[in-house]
């Protein structure tokens, strides 16, 4: 959704990261149960999503804070770092 | 508590700052974190991501709301949208050959690094003039 709305809907970069993060919960919440309930073996691990969320509750609030204080450019340039990496990971080891 | 929930609320702390800063951190982090650094398998690992993602989102969410980073409009039609689009891509996914999707996605993120990366590299608006040396 980022690369959408930067790309596409020309949105400043800070507006988008965060706009994105806020749009991402109903879309969780509906994806969670589909998931859990699919056919076969349920596929989320609670115990080892609960400890990931002790670490990325306090993660989200000091990101979400220091959004503000990092320049469109050098925030431009995380995300590029970051997409670039992930595509390459997903295209060699799918 | 073992050793592998302390990693585990390590790399959360790492992917939830990565959530609240570029919005994408979440679930693009989370997932590489469980399937390299714990071993488990690609469809467990992103149930699992989804279901770490409320808490995260909701709590890096309501902070950005507060911080007025937020397009409220944009925010409600990408989040009704993505619910559409989330029923019918878990529909559709189970057919597909994941592999299949996931160098789809990986060459779609790359194009969208390279465009966002260029748009860094143009000149801000108002150029900085260069300081006229001191008489």
């Amino acid at each position: 959704m980022v690369p959408l709305q930067v790309l596409w809907a020309k949105m400043p970069q800070r507006q988008a990261n965060a706009t994105s993060l806020v749009a991402i919960i109903p879309i969780a919440i509906v994806a969670v149960p589909i998931y859990y309930f699919r056919k076969g073996t349920p596929q989320v691990d609670f115990h080892m999503a609960l400890f990931l969320v002790i670490g990325s509750v306090v993660g989200a609030y000091l990101g979400a804070r220091l959004l503000r204080y990092i320049p469109d450019r050098q925030l431009k340039v995380l995300v590029a770092l970051f997409l670039g990496l992930i595509g390459v990971k997903e295209l060699l080891f799918p | 508590m073992s050793w592998n929930d302390a990693a585990a609320i390590g790399g959360g702390l790492v992917a939830g700052f990565l959530s609240g800063t570029i919005g994408i951190g979440g679930g693009l982090a989370f997932v590489p974190i469980m399937t390299i650094g714990f071993r488990m398998a690609q469809p467990l690992a992103q149930g699992t991501s989804l279901a770490a993602i409320i808490p995260t989102a909701l709590v890096g969410g309501i902070t950005h709301l507060r911080q007025g980073n937020v397009r409220r409009d944009a925010a409600m039609w990408m989040g009704g949208g993505g619910v559409v689009g989330a029923v019918i891509g878990a529909l559709v996914a189970v057919d597909l050959p994941s592999s299949f999707l996931a160098r789809l996605f990986g060459v779609f993120l790359l194009f969208s690094a390279y465009r966002i990366a260029a748009g860094a590299r143009r000149p801000p608006a108002t150029p900085k003039e260069d300081p006229k040396p001191s008489v």
